[in-house]
Parts: C-alpha cells; sequence; structure tokens
C-alpha cells in the first residue's frame, strides 16, 4: 500500500525481533518518485503484498507494497513523495548504510496461486500503485499477464523496461508520449476486458470505482475483480 | 488500598479488564465501586469512537483535580492511538498496553504506593544514572515507554518483556461465574480503512492453542455455561504462525470434542469474524458439535460492492452471500448477527439502498448499525465525512426499521416452541428473570427464583416482541445438563 498519512503504529517494535535494515540506495525516477532499496534480512513475503516502513526514533510508519521481486535479496519499494507526508520525504533522503525500520509483511493483495497459469490477468494501476504488479510479473515466469497502467506524463512509466513491451500498456492523460492517450477507463472502454479475465486494480479508490464500473458494465463479473486500495 | 478501572469499548477490553484486576489485586488492592475511595485510578481506553476518547480526558481531569486533596495513582492502557497517548503521557501517571501489564506492579511499587520507593531496586526495569542515584518521593512521572522522567531527568529503563504472551498467562479475575470472555489472539492484520485497530493493537498475534484449550476446559469444569473466544478476527487464528499452529477450524473442533464428552453442559461463542477467512470447515465444525452455538456474528459493513472496497474489506458481497448459503444449509437453526456502517466517505444514495437489499436478502436476527464517524489515525480520517448527519441519521433509522421487522417476524416463529435459555439476570420487569437462548436471543420469563441465574433452564415462548421473547419457565437443567421439567 502506499503511504497512509497520519496512521502510526505503536506495537511494531515489540512483536518482531528487532532487525537491523539498512539502506542500499536511493533511485530517482522522476522529481517526486523514487525506489528506496534495502536489506532483506530474509524477509519472506507474497509478491503484491505489503510492509510497512519507518525511521528510528520515530513511531510513525506507512505502509508500502514490495516493489522488488521473491527472488532477489533485497527488498524495493516504490515511493511517491508528498508534499505533507511526514515520511515519504524523510525516505528519501536517506543514505546508503542508513537504517530504517521494516514490519510485514501484510495484505492479501496477491494473485490466487490455483489459477495464475490458466488464468489471463489484467494488472491495473495509477501512478505508484504498479507496485505489487511489478513484484508479482518480475517473480513468476510464463503467465499470462498485462499491465495497463494510467499515469499523468510519460516520465512516469516506472519499471517499464522491466516487462516484455507486449505486457506493459501506459495511459498517459496529460501529454502524448504513451502507449495510449487517455485513461485507463478510456482504454477500457475501447478494450474490453475478455469475461474470463481476473483483473486485479489497485491505486486511489476513485480510480478503483471508475474502472470497476467499466468493467461490470462491460459484462466482467465482480468476483473476478481484486482491489488494493492505495491509501 | 481500593482501586477502580473505568473499562471502555468492546468485549475485548473487557476481557483484558479481568487480566488487568487479577494483577492489581494480587498487589493487594481490593475494588471499589466508589472512584473516590480508590488510591488507584485507570482506565481501560477505546480508539475506536472519539466519544470514547473524550471520556478518558473527562476522567483524567477529574482524577487530576481530585489529586489536590488526596494521594492517587492514575494510569491508562487499552487502544491508543499514538496521538493520545503522546497526550495521555502528560496526563496520567502510568500509561502502558497491556501486553507490558505484568510489568505493572514494578511500576507502581516504583511510584512509591505499594513499598518504599528505590528506583534502582526495580526488577531490573531500571538504570541507575549519575543524574538520579537516589530518587524518592520526589519522584514526579512515570512513563512505561522508554524512559522515565524524575524531576526532569530522563531516566532510560531496559525495554520490558512487551510480548503479548506474557499477558496471556495471567488467570484473569472472571466478571461473571457463569460467562467468560477467552482471548485466543490479538491485534489486526486487516487494515480495513475506517478501523484503527491495527495500530492501536497492533499485528495478529495467535495464543497457543493449547492455552486456549486448558483455558476454556477449566471455564467449563467450573460450571460456567457461555464461554466466548475473542479476537478482533478469530477466524484467522493461527495463520501468524505460519503452519506451526492449528487453524481456527480445528480449534473449534478440539474444543468441541471436549465439550461433547465431558458431561458439562455449556455454549461455545466467537467474536469477531472476518468473512474473508469464514471457510467452510468452520461452519461445518460449528454443525458437528452441540456445545459449538449456533450463532454466528458476521460483520457486514456495506451490502454495496465498491463501498467495500473503499472500506478495504477484501470481500464482495456475492462471497458474504456465499457464506450465509453455507449457514443456513448447514446450521439451519443458527441465528445470524452483523454490523454494518451507514454513512461511510462517499457513500451514494444507490450504495445505500444496496445496503437496504442486503439487510432484506440476510434477514439478520440483531445487526449492530453504526453511523460513521472518523476516526484519527484510521485511513478513512484522511479522507471527507462527506455524508451529513441527518443523512447518515436516516439511514441508521432505515436499516433500524427493516432489521426490527425481520427480528419480530424470525421471534414470532419462535412462539410455541421451547428454548433452552441461559439465565443472565434480574429482569427490569418485576418478577420476571431474562436470559438468552443459544442464539443469544433475549428471552424474559416470569419467576421468583433470583437463584437461577447463571443456570440453563427451560422456556416455552408464549410472544414475541421487536427484539426479545417472552415465555413460560418449564424445566431447570442440572449441572449435569439435564432437564428436570417443573
Amino acid at each position: 500500500m502506499a503511504e497512509s498519512f497520519g496512521v502510526n503504529a505503536i506495537l511494531a517494535d515489540q512483536l518482531r525481533p528487532e532487525i537491523i535494515y539498512r539502506v542500499h540506495n536511493v533511485t530517482n525516477l522522476t522529481g517526486s518518485a523514487f525506489i528506496l532499496r534495502f536489506d532483506r534480512n530474509g524477509l519472506e513475503f507474497a509478491p503484491g503484498q505489503h510492509i510497512t516502513l519507518g525511521l528510528p526514533g520515530d513511531n510513525q510508519l506507512r505502509e508500502y507494497s514490495v516493489y522488488s521481486p521473491a527472488n532477489v535479496d533485497y527488498l524495493e519499494v516504490l515511493v511517491k513523495e508528498v508534499e505533507s507526508g511526514s515520511v515519504s520525504r524523510k525516505l528519501k533522503n536517506l543514505q546508503p548504510g542508513d537504517i530504517i525500520k521494516v514490519d510485514g509483511p501484510f495484505g492479501f493483495f496477491v494473485p490466487d496461486k490455483t489459477k495464475l497459469f490458466s488464468a489471463k490477468h489484467l494488472f491495473i494501476a495509477t501512478g505508484t500503485g504498479i507496485a505489487p504488479f511489478h513484484s508479482i510479473a518480475l517473480s513468476y515466469k510464463d503467465f499470462d499477464f498485462t499491465i495497463l497502467h494510467g499515469i499523468r506524463y510519460a516520465n512516469e512509466q516506472y519499471g517499464k523496461a522491466d516487462y516484455p513491451p507486449e505486457r506493459y500498456i501506459s495511459c498517459v492523460s496529460r501529454e502524448e508520449g504513451g502507449n495510449f492517450h487517455g485513461r485507463v477507463t478510456d482504454y477500457l472502454l475501447k478494450n474490453s476486458a475478455g469475461s474470463d479475465t481476473l483483473v486485479y486494480l489497485c491505486g486511489n479508490y476513485e480510480m478503483i470505482h471508475a474502472v470497476y464500473d467499466v468493467l461490470v458494465t462491460n459484462g466482467l463479473s465482480p468476483d473476478n475483480i481484486r482491489t488494493e486500495v492505495y491509501f | 488500598m481500593k482501586y477502580h478501572v473505568v473499562t471502555l469499548g468492546c468485549q475485548m477490553n473487557k476481557s483484558d479488564s479481568e487480566r488487568l484486576s487479577k494483577v492489581i489485586e494480587d498487589m493487594g488492592f481490593t475494588w471499589t465501586d466508589i472512584e473516590d475511595e480508590a488510591t488507584l485510578l485507570g482506565v481501560v481506553a477505546c480508539s475506536v469512537r472519539q466519544k470514547a476518547i473524550d471520556k478518558v480526558y473527562t476522567k483524567i481531569y477529574k482524577w487530576n483535580k481530585a489529586k489536590n486533596n488526596r494521594n492517587l495513582i492514575t494510569f491508562v492502557s487499552g487502544c491508543v492511538l499514538p496521538a493520545d497517548r503522546e497526550k495521555f503521557l502528560k496526563q496520567f501517571d502510568l500509561v502502558f498496553q497491556m501486553s507490558e501489564l505484568t510489568q505493572l506492579p514494578a511500576m507502581v511499587s516504583q511510584y512509591g504506593v505499594a513499598g518504599p520507593f528505590r528506583l534502582n531496586s526495580a526488577v531490573g526495569l531500571f538504570q541507575q544514572t549519575e543524574a538520579t542515584p537516589n530518587v524518592g518521593a520526589d519522584f514526579q512521572t512515570l512513563k512505561f515507554d522508554n524512559k522515565v522522567t524524575i524531576t526532569g531527568q530522563p531516566v532510560m529503563m531496559k525495554k520490558p518483556d512487551k510480548k503479548i504472551e506474557s499477558f496471556w498467562d495471567i488467570k484473569p479475575l472472571y466478571n461473571s461465574d457463569f460467562e467468560a470472555f477467552v482471548p485466543i489472539q490479538n491485534g489486526c492484520d486487516k487494515f480495513c480503512t475506517y478501523c484503527a485497530v491495527p495500530y492501536t493493537r497492533g499485528r495478529e498475534i495467535s495464543r497457543p492453542s493449547g492455552e486456549i484449550i486448558e483455558e476454556v476446559k477449566s471455564l467449563a469444569d467450573k460450571g460456567f455455561k457461555s464461554i466466548t473466544l475473542l479476537g478482533q478476527n478469530v477466524n484467522s487464528y493461527g495463520r501468524d504462525k505460519k503452519g506451526e499452529e492449528i487453524t481456527f477450524a480445528q480449534l473449534l473442533e478440539k474444543i468441541g470434542n471436549y465439550g461433547d464428552n465431558c458431561g458439562k453442559g455449556f455454549w461455545l461463542y466467537f467474536t469477531s469474524p472476518h468473512p474473508q477467512d469464514m471457510t467452510d470447515d468452520v461452519i461445518e465444525a460449528i454443525s458437528r458439535h452441540k456445545c459449538l452455538a449456533k450463532q454466528i456474528h458476521l460483520p457486514l459493513q456495506s451490502g454495496d460492492d465498491k463501498m467495500l472496497i473503499h472500506m478495504n474489506r477484501s470481500h464482495s458481497l456475492a462471497g458474504y452471500r456465499n457464506i450465509v448459503n453455507t449457514i443456513r444449509r448447514l446450521l439451519p437453526e443458527a441465528t445470524l448477527f452483523t454490523d454494518i456502517i451507514v454513512g461511510f466517505t462517499g457513500e451514494t444514495d444507490e450504495q445505500f439502498e444496496n445496503t437496504c437489499k442486503a439487510m432484506e436478502e440476510f434477514r439478520f436476527n440483531m445487526a449492530y448499525i453504526a453511523r460513521y464517524s472518523p476516526r484519527p489515525g484510521a485511513t478513512s480520517s484522511r479522507w471527507a465525512d462527506d455524508i451529513p448527519h441527518a443523512v447518515k441519521k436516516d439511514r441508521l433509522h432505515r436499516l433500524s426499521s427493516i432489521l426490527q421487522a425481520h427480528s419480530l417476524e424470525l421471534n414470532k416463529k419462535m412462539v410455541g416452541c421451547e428454548y433452552k435459555v441461559l439465565v443472565i439476570q434480574a429482569d427490569r420487569k418485576k418478577g420476571y428473570l431474562s436470559g438468552l437462548t443459544e442464539g443469544k436471543i433475549i428471552v424474559r420469563f416470569a419467576s421468583d427464583r433470583p437463584g437461577l441465574t447463571g443456570k440453563f433452564v427451560k422456556v416455552k415462548i408464549t410472544s414475541a416482541a421487536d427484539f426479545a421473547i417472552e415465555g413460560e419457565l418449564t424445566g431447570v437443567y442440572s449441572e449435569v445438563n439435564e432437564c428436570v421439567a417443573l
């Protein structure tokens, strides 16, 4: 999940053994979006799940979906710096070797393994909501997926190079430059998802509600839709 | 020395309070109903609604004023958000989490009430510093945080053993001798957007099943008749142990096997389950065992799929319907209770209508309907609370009317039948007792035998009202669960 403002977690320290997580690096993708890479320390997670991050001495934690795949020995999260956010700005300024607090994993926004290799998957995200899909897409091989990524500007195609070109469709709303000009809802109105497709939605709830309406109107069963509201 | 504790909120808090009372009484305090008599005053706080937190502030304001006239120690524990906790640290003498409860005697002792005050002797909790070699009666404030402040000098203390497991080890002082609540889990991993519990109680941790079963056995042996397994998401029990603990269905199965063969009559309930984790095997286990009560509390929250997404409930209406269908099929006699929130952020008239339709479809015996109010700390507190108060009120009234009609209809079907009833208390109506059926339907009946409280009786239902039924006492059950006709 993305940053959840005003949310703290006071019990995290007491419930998990104290493990030191050190920052590897911060990679800026745009002026405000960046990837934070840090120690994994053997933390097991299912691609699609989220973790909480915070800084030592600060009881504020924020939820972020894991961006990195399950088969590497580090963890990454994709963060959008929020002007009023008290954690994301601090995370952006972290230096290699700095210590962060990590808890988790949490959540249930994971692929149904019984259908992973038999069903078509459509992953729809806006902005940094693509993070769980990046982790899923890079963790599993040879499954049928398409990522539909709604962004405002073409430079927000986070991780585009990590996907086979035919599996990534960017919908750029405020300028030319992506695979489609317009919102993800505009794309779906012109390109209907098959009725047997499993659709995963990740982003703010306005987008999720709008896409949900389009999908159901087009005949997709609500049972085929999974959602993760980004805070 | 006397103590008084104000417990706010849910059954979890009430259950926590029973363990709190045990620890306090073991320190030599005795309970008083009168706050003014107490030297130790505490609150077990609830963060679900602002109103509950406001009550804490009201209490501490009063207690701090009382300190002008007498010596007393105040504490707060329970579900407290970090923002409130920071404020409480300035107002209460002791602020601790329930997982720190075993350390309470040391805290109170350090405060100078229960024994001579020696900062550096406190069961390894404190480290003496040069700044505080001999601090005595001028000790002002103890914060069970990561430091204590003594006349302005912070003293670091070792991190206490804050494991929730040590809390569960405490034998509670049950508030009743026939009804008991058994915590099986603490915390929540669901992150519903309207709820702050994951931030006040932390992550889900399951209590060892062996302990739970022993506590249930012990309660049954002592004659407890109504035992409720408690947790924020009881049916996700064991999942945090990643295969090293039994599942909730298996836990029910074990308790069911014991209950069916122990010769003691009791009803075992659980609350609250989450629809996401309500697997068929849980319902099947209930169907197999007589002692597993045929009453299911299954929170719906909204009958609209988009609202459920907005609430991050991780289930759809169709999924909920499947569970209800399974309950109706395997447990046809079961009563169904639920929780619903009206006026959540952005709830349109159409979405509310979907909740009304769901109420009509599922025909709940009881629903706890709440008007949405944002709670600082919960995710939804960032969103506009954009449904006018009057609209929320209307929606609450509308759902209540639907519920009332269904409850009456279901209760009328009980007229003429005999039910086993657990007598709870003297009824408000003079000369009557009231109790609960296995399905938790309130029953009142004429009786001049207050000694029946806490016993199972048989009642023939003679009339039905909206949320209660009335009947005639026809039999009393013995301790070995045999019914003797009157």
